[in-house]
């Protein structure tokens, strides 16, 4: 199910761990459906450092970069 | 009286449904946290009362808002509940939707926004889903208006099949000890099995509420357990099995059409309104707008037409009419000079309130707002908030009420309580009469440009404030900032009509109630002495009370006693000061005000003053707010102190530099 506004263009990242996360910043994670394996669609980044915008399961998201970073293992 | 509780996830429509079903209405925005209070309402033709929850992502609440859903299902137990999903995010809308249908009443599922998914191209069978979630199942589309008769007839249904909850294959160590906990909470504490059920797998899910509740209740076989269960990590396998059992059933369910065809107007609009650099001209841009449309294009030339026609022909036939049916001349005065003067004053800014009250309706009800919060997040965060303050303090324009209520949707109480304490900042839209009044007398050339620089002002206050805040209640950077971007809709004319009317209303209001005591209030005090009736407003209580405070605000430029009284008055509500200096001057509406104006006040102790009116005391109405929301009396009365002062400082500050210059 390919998401009609995120064309192919867009790097697609996938979601390595969640340990690393507070409990609500994990917990509201969980509550949209996402999870370790789950492939997240970036869409925007912002300068420095700002929030990304990411789209997972036809949902458009926006979230802090640390939290982006720690979603990919910290890499 | 039958009850369906309606309930869903933010962003899913759900008020806009709820408003198309029942006769009263709600208040509708595109932005989570609207909602604020349950809302009830009647559906049409028949008996059943529907109530409307805040939004949700689970049952496990994170903010404020959400803990209302819980405590409600905790303590009522609905007839039915209406589960409103978005068709189009149908995945993790269902983990909602286990939630509530583990809790066992009868559930109506209602996929809405259902155009969104079939212009992707997806359709769901909607009795494979009715089958596997055991509930019943429809498609609307609220905005549209389709589907409303289906569901309606469904709520309205009679007879209705016995509710069975959900019953999900969780792993063998939860599933037992389930069944372990249900038994003794069943035999012990007379709860019903269903109930149970639904209270030991929440409270192993760590869903705060429920385990704070199971405490309270001294429910021992949940409590006694509860380092077992956390060891054992019950709440990521129950999350796992509900994940799974959703992926089954959605991939179960789903119809591929031939057709797709996505007009993708959200992805085009989004290229500019959020884009890296550009989202932030664009947001200052819409503000902008905001206020050129409120005070230069529409609202002022409005209002300007109303004062016309209430100080003149509405005016001079009262007191016509008065004198020929011989009405005492105190009496006379009160109700031209005092009531028609004052409160018709006030009214005059009812086009300029209604139109920045317009305005902000399209931005909540287009989705900008979400977009607006993720723009200035990266700024907010220097001041140790995140862009979800930014909401709040934007609908304090409005009313530093609504703006103070809307901050339930932050996360941390911390910051909860630093948005709440610089939300009376945030330039409301009582204070804009007595702007206008100044601005008018004494920037006729600049209007727009002074009042924006007003509201600016406000808002680096409250910045400056909040960044000290952080420092003083030692919040740490990280905080959660997770927001959904929902899909740009065009504003709906009677949707926008609604919520104009909603926030204005109060304004309305307020002039039949509250502004009109005060003006009566500060007419009686102008006109009464210490020696009864006085014919020279000098020798009044009001000129009295205003004369012992005139040295304290003489270093910020005011010269006369009546700005000081009047400044008094606008604690019980800020519209009230300009209604107070049209009484205490005598005069007959703002024009002739406005004459008066200029042999008191120079431009810069004008601008002073606006200053000191726009920081100093928050009114009645929000400093209960601040106590409802902080739990607290002392944070309210900190407010009214602390940000006199700073109003005190500020005034005199740019007055004493000004004079150096000017």
């Amino acid at each position: 199910m390919q998401l009609n506004y995120a064309a192919l263009t867009y790097p697609v990242v996938t979601v390595h761990q969640m340990t690393t996360l507070d409990t609500q910043t994990a917990q509201r994670l969980h509550s949209l459906g996402i999870q370790p394996g789950s492939q997240l669609t970036v869409v925007r980044k912002y300068p420095f450092h700002g929030p990304v915008i990411i789209t997972v399961d036809q949902q458009k998201i926006g979230i802090r970069y640390a939290i982006f970073q720690a979603l990919l293992g910290g890499q | 009286m039958p009850t369906v509780a309606l309930l869903g996830n933010p962003n899913t429509g759900k008020t806009t449904l709820f408003n198309e079903l029942t006769d009263t209405y709600a208040y509708v925005e595109n932005w989570d946290g609207v909602t604020v209070e349950k809302k009830l309402g009647r559906i049409k033709h028949s008996e059943i009362v529907v109530v409307d929850l805040p939004g949700i992502y689970s049952l496990n609440p994170l903010t404020k808002d959400e803990a209302v859903a819980v405590n409600y299902l905790l303590n009522d137990v609905p007839d039915l509940i209406l589960n409103v999903t978005n068709a189009s995010q149908l995945k993790r809308n269902l983990l909602l939707s286990l939630e509530v249908l583990e809790f066992g009443q009868p559930v109506v599922l209602a996929l809405n926004m259902i155009d969104d998914l079939t212009r992707s191209g997806i359709r769901y069978d909607l009795d494979v889903l009715a089958d596997r979630l055991g509930c019943q199942v429809r498609a609307t589309n609220a905005r549209k208006k389709t589907g409303l008769a289906q569901l309606k007839t469904e709520l309205l249904a009679e007879q209705r099949q016995p509710a069975a909850p959900l019953v999900l294959p969780y792993p063998r160590p939860v599933s037992d000890a389930v069944q372990t906990a249900v038994t003794a909470l069943v035999a012990d504490f007379e709860l019903t099995p269903q109930f149970a059920r639904w209270l030991a797998i929440q409270y192993m899910n760590k869903n705060q509420t429920v385990r704070r509740h199971v405490a309270d209740c001294g429910l021992t076989p949940l409590t006694e357990n509860q380092v077992s269960y956390d060891r054992q990590h019950f709440d990521d396998q129950i999350f796992n099995t509900r994940l799974t059992f959703i992926e089954r059933t959605i991939t179960e369910a789903t119809q591929y059409l031939n057709t797709s065809h996505d007009a993708n107007l959200t992805a085009k609009l989004d290229r500019w309104i959020t884009h890296p650099i550009l989202g932030l001209p664009v947001f200052v841009g819409i503000f902008y707008l905001m206020f050129k449309l409120s005070f230069d294009w529409v609202g002022t030339p409005l209002s300007n037409a109303l004062d016309a026609l209430l100080s003149g022909p509405v005016s001079t036939t009262a007191a016509n009419l008065l004198t020929s049916i011989g009405t005492l001349p105190f009496l006379k005065s009160l109700i031209v000079n005092g009531i028609i003067a004052g409160v018709g004053g006030v009214l005059t800014f009812m086009p300029q309130i209604f139109v920045l009250f317009a305005c902000i309706s399209v931005l909540e009800d287009s989705g900008y707002m979400a977009r607006a919060a993720l723009v200035t997040d990266r700024i907010m965060q220097v001041i140790g908030l995140n862009g979800k303050a930014f909401i709040p303090l934007i609908i304090g324009f409005g009313c530093n009420v609504t703006g103070i209520f809307s901050a339930r949707t932050i996360e941390q109480p911390k910051e909860r309580l630093v948005t709440t304490l610089i939300s009376p900042f945030m330039s409301c839209s009582a204070r804009l009469p007595i702007y206008s009044l100044f601005v008018t007398a004494f920037f006729p050339h600049n209007q727009a440009v002074i009042v924006l620089s007003l509201y600016f002002l406000g808002i680096i206050i409250a910045l400056v404030m909040a960044k000290l805040y952080q420092w003083l209640f030692r919040i740490k950077e990280s905080s959660v900032f997770i927001v959904e971007l929902p899909k740009y809709h065009l504003p709906r004319l009677d949707i926008i009509a609604m919520g104009t009317w909603d926030k204005g209303k109060g304004f309305v209001k307020k002039a039949g109630t509250i502004i009109f005591a005060g003006t009566v209030l500060i007419w009686l005090l102008s006109n009464l002495g210490p020696t009864g009736i006085v014919t020279n407003i000098n020798q009044s209580f009001a000129a009295m009370v205003g004369q012992v405070m005139l040295p304290v605000f003489k270093p910020m430029g005011i010269t006369a006693w009546q700005p000081i009284s009047a400044l008094l008055t606008g604690v019980l509500a800020k519209e009230v000061i300009s209604s107070s200096m049209i009484v205490m001057f005598h005069l007959a509406g703002q024009t002739s005000l406005i004459a008066t104006f200029g042999g008191l006040f120079t431009p810069l102790s004008a601008y002073c003053i606006l200053v000191f009116i726009l920081i100093y005391a928050p009114c009645f109405a929000t400093l209960a707010a601040i106590k409802s929301e902080t739990g607290s009396l002392k944070w309210a009365a900190y407010s009214l102190v602390s940000n006199t002062l700073i109003a005190y400082v500020i005034a005199v500050g740019i007055y004493q530099l000004g004079a150096l210059f000017i």
